[in-house]
């Protein structure tokens, strides 16, 4: 076939693809009514909604409650700075007010005792924080207080003779706003902007997306296009180009509409003298780059959204699958609300947040030429990859043709689950981003007070999350978790194994470590806070509790997920990637990841996930010991605890690493055959 | 003329408790097609009837065996150049619902390589031999089940394939739309076109076949003309020795 008639296949099914899409009405309302009617609608009516707010605070009376000896000169204070923005209505009671009550009826706003506690007036202001009229009438009285606290300063320093400004204010301050105005507003629109237009893009593409893949298996249009002499490459290409295009149309009119409304803002502003002399001129060059972003970024969201949508049978099941995609990519677009998170190579490659950033900085005119056409590279270089592996999914004819083994279980009614077997990788994937998500949120949350509690939160989620997911999916919890014994051939195997991988993963930290450097400063306070709980505490949250819960949900709910789907080799290394992501960090990446790998071969090796809760085990408790005893583990093992390493420690650490490794495997081979002298 | 050698197709099905089994769909099928020649498929369901005419169209590559299409000395084995000559319609092979007929044609008109001459006077010339003109340029949405199925034949024309494959093609429609597609058919075979379709409808087969291919269980369990196989087996007419066949594979297992 001819490169031109090649081309010209392309455009002929472009053109059958754009007509279709657009002809459907739920695409175009996305594209169009959301964007142009919604958008302008919502803002208009959060603007009805602020000004009716602040102008029923301005007309609001605040019911103040005031009781005990020293209520006087806080009244008098309180009616003297009655200002014209409220008014108030101060009521005296006896100091057995039944306060709460009235508080929680709402007839007094705050109320406040004010009573003399070791010959020192003390006010009490209480409030419910959960009533918008409490809080602000709290706020009021806080003023007052200080205001009142000022005046008493003053009267004790004069009479004491003193000058009050010389004491209280000895020497003076003030800030200087040094940013342009193009500046402030530029920070507001980074912050804002990246978020707005990863939603808008997302919520273009998934229409189009789900329509040309999943939409036309449903409408049973698949076959007849496979019938023409076309190539996967060319099929694949043409859809891609036409939800891009929507995608990028959609994005287009999306940065209009907000780029309308902004102008009206800006507009309101500059009538009110608030715009601080904004050029809009200024932004061109960041307004260029950002469609520039924005086209590179759909052409990897839509890349994305039909790798997802491509394995659904209907638009009903594609909406299941991207639902949570959605959800995650949003997520990672909250990044640009994130302070001090800096753009720099390693971020640049990283999907969504680069382009977060990107336009966050543009807008803040921090240009770098350098990490710009990184972040455009590599989102085209990811939707080429994806597209690659779209082409090769319409190769596949079970996809096509036949039953998929790959669906979401747990949305299916609970009566329509067949008992037994093990979970689908649709069910692995979809608890694997639900389970990073919990461990983010609820861990990550908890770990700021406590990072034992956050610990133990994590490992209860990674524990608890896999178990109702089989159990409510029916699963047989035995076959899921590899539930066996094993013979003490397979221990000593994968711990000899294990000794090797720790080795070489000793080393391909400290090759990691040089190259990024700034990474392998450790949290120092985190170890601090375990430490402090003792020896065997720390040794049950770091090495016992992460050897069951860890392994049962990677090794036991996943593994045997993508067993049953994959080669072995593959489930080894998807496994082995996830727990090397799920520890979230670049430099033990690897070396988690080789760990993964290494418990998975012991499972599959002996059948049973005790070994691997054995190796897992000794890593983490290995490392647990040298934080608490690096002395003795340094007479033992020296290299680990070495600060300056020679090349002769290097090579043979990497040497031993080597033969236990092989060793490992060697033994984990024979396990369960008996191995017999002349073999 | 179209060859097929010892076709087999093997998938892999998911049994009780997680086993997997592999079952062929197609179990070595030969078959030779000559142009002006319209062969019938015969067999119950799941006897592998469209699985055999998806590898025939290339819509499913075998698991073993070889399809070739040969064209005035010419020997053509590639997927491409196969689907280039080939017209293939089943019920899966639905149009775009909010796209004309006409539309469909000229892109696929595109598809095929055609110029825009070409392409045009090839839409008049099957519009004029299916009567299209009343619907020709309606959304595939709005049109009846008769309609609809004049349009994917139309489908099927606009590159003037020289072998149809056709699964099904008179399953579920009135007996106007029906003796329609068996006149165009006959008209194709007169053309020197050749024609393998599958169908349910024995007295159908009978009346347009050159030749039947009974199969069943993936696998040719009887060919020949319609009288060769009545005379063969005794029977008074094709339904009679359907039955007698399956019901004699019954009796083999």
């Amino acid at each position: 076939m001819s490169k031109k008639h090649n081309r010209s296949v392309t455009k002929a099914l472009f053109k059958k693809e754009i007509l279709d899409v657009i002809r459907d009405k739920k695409t175009l309302i996305m594209m169009i009514v959301v964007p142009v009617i919604l958008y302008p609608l919502i803002f208009i009516v959060a603007m009805q909604a602020m000004v009716s707010i602040s102008g029923s605070m301005e007309a609001h009376t605040y019911n103040i409650a005031v009781s005990g000896d020293q209520g006087d000169a806080f009244v008098k204070k309180l009616t003297d700075s009655e200002s014209v923005d409220y008014s108030l209505n101060v009521t005296f009671y006896d100091s057995d007010f039944a306060y709460k009550e009235a508080l929680s009826a709402e007839e007094t706003d705050v109320f406040v005792s004010c009573e003399t506690e070791d010959g020192k007036p003390l006010y009490r202001v209480y409030y419910l924080s959960s009533v918008t009229n409490s809080s602000y009438a709290a706020d009021i009285v806080w003023e007052i207080l200080g205001l009142l606290r000022e005046d008493i300063t003053r009267e004790k320093i004069e009479a004491a003779g003193l000058d009050y400004e010389d004491i209280i204010e000895p020497i003076s301050y003030e800030g200087v706003d040094t940013a342009s105005g193009e500046q402030s507003m530029g920070s507001i629109l980074g912050s804002i902007l990246p978020f707005m237009l990863i939603v808008s893009l997302i919520m273009g593409t998934m229409y189009p997306a789900i329509d040309t893949t999943a939409g036309e298996k449903e409408r049973g249009t698949l076959e007849t296009i496979l019938t023409l002499p076309v190539t996967n490459r060319q099929l694949i290409v043409s859809k891609f180009l036409t939800v891009a295009i929507i995608g990028i149309i959609s994005a287009l009119i999306n940065l209009i509409s907000m780029g309308g409304i902004g102008l009206y803002m800006y507009n309101l502003m500059g009538m009110t003298g608030q715009s601080g002399g904004v050029s809009l001129v200024k932004f061109v060059p960041s307004i260029i780059i950002c469609v520039l972003a924005v086209l590179a970024f759909s052409l990897f969201i839509s890349a994305m959204t039909m790798c997802i949508t491509a394995f659904a049978k209907s638009f009903k099941e594609a909406n299941n699958y991207i639902t949570p995609f959605m959800l995650v990519v949003m997520f990672i677009g909250f990044i640009g609300f994130i302070p001090n998170v800096e753009l720099n190579a390693q971020m640049a490659v990283i999907p969504v947040a680069n382009i977060c950033l990107l336009i966050k900085n543009i807008m803040l005119f921090k240009i770098n030429y350098s990490i710009i056409a990184l972040v455009l590279i590599s989102n085209i270089a990811y939707a080429a990859l994806a597209i690659m592996f779209l082409s090769k999914i319409y190769d596949s004819e079970a996809i096509l043709f036949g039953d998929m083994k790959n669906g979401i279980q747990i949305f299916e009614k609970r009566s329509n689950i067949k008992k037994g077997g093990v979970p689908s990788t649709g069910d692995a994937w979809l608890l694997m981003a639900v389970t990073i998500l919990l461990i983010i949120y609820a861990g990550g949350m908890i770990s700021v007070k406590s990072v034992t509690a956050g610990t133990v939160t994590t490992q209860a989620i990674i524990l608890l999350l896999p178990l109702c997911f089989a159990i409510y999916t029916k699963k047989d919890l035995k076959k899921t978790y590899s539930m066996k014994k094993t013979d003490a051939l397979g221990y000593v195997g994968g711990i000899v194994l294990m000794a090797g991988a720790i080795l070489i993963g000793l080393i391909v930290t400290a090759i990691i470590s040089s190259i990024f450097p700034e990474s392998a400063v450790s949290a120092s306070a985190e170890t601090e806070e375990l430490m402090s709980m003792g020896f065997p505490v720390t040794l049950i949250i770091i090495a016992v509790m992460p050897a069951f819960c860890e392994e049962l949900m990677f090794r036991g709910f996943i593994f045997s997920a993508m067993r049953n789907r994959y080669k072995i080799s593959t489930a080894i290394i998807i496994v082995a990637a996830i727990f090397g992501i799920y520890h979230m960090s670049i430099v033990r990446f690897f070396t988690t990841g080789l760990l993964g790998a290494v418990l998975c071969y012991a499972v599959y090796k002996t059948g049973s996930i005790l070994p691997a809760v054995i190796m897992h085990f000794l890593n983490n408790a290995l490392s647990v010991i040298e934080s608490y005893y690096p002395e003795q583990v340094g007479k033992v093992m020296p290299f680990l605890v070495e600060e300056t390493v020679t090349v002769s420690d290097v090579l043979i650490t990497a040497l031993a690493g080597v033969v236990l490794f092989a060793l490992g495997i060697l033994i984990l081979k024979h396990t369960g055959k008996k191995i017999s002298l002349r073999d | 003329m179209i060859y097929a050698e010892n076709l087999v197709k093997t998938f892999s099905k998911n049994e009780k408790k997680n086993k997997k089994r592999d079952i062929n769909a197609v179990d070595g099928i030969s078959l030779t097609v000559k142009s002006g020649e319209i062969v019938g498929i015969l067999g119950p369901n799941g006897a592998g009837k469209t699985t055999l005419l998806r590898m025939l169209a290339r819509l499913m590559k075998p698991t073993g065996g070889e399809v070739r299409i040969e064209t005035g000395g010419k020997i053509i084995d590639s997927d491409l150049e196969i689907k280039r000559c080939i017209g293939y319609l089943s019920e899966n092979t639905k149009l775009y619902r909010r796209l004309t007929t006409r539309e469909h044609l000229s892109i696929l008109g595109e598809v095929y390589g055609l110029t825009e001459k070409e392409t045009e006077d090839k839409i008049n010339e099957i519009t004029e031999v299916l009567s299209m003109e009343d619907f020709i340029d309606n959304r595939i949405e709005k049109l009846s089940t008769g309609q609809t199925q004049r349009a994917s034949i139309a489908r099927c024309l606009i590159h003037s394939p020289l072998i149809y494959i056709f699964d099904e093609p008179t399953l579920g429609l009135d007996i106007i739309s029906s003796s329609a597609i068996i006149e165009f058919m006959k008209n194709e075979k007169k053309k020197g076109k050749t024609v393998i379709y599958s169908t349910h409808y024995m007295e159908e087969a009978e009346y347009l076949c050159d030749r039947i291919i009974m199969i069943n269980g993936g696998k040719i369990i009887k060919e020949g003309t319609p009288e060769e196989l009545k005379k063969e087996t005794g029977a008074g007419n094709m339904r009679e020795v359907f039955y007698g066949l399956m019901a004699g594979k019954e009796l083999l297992i």
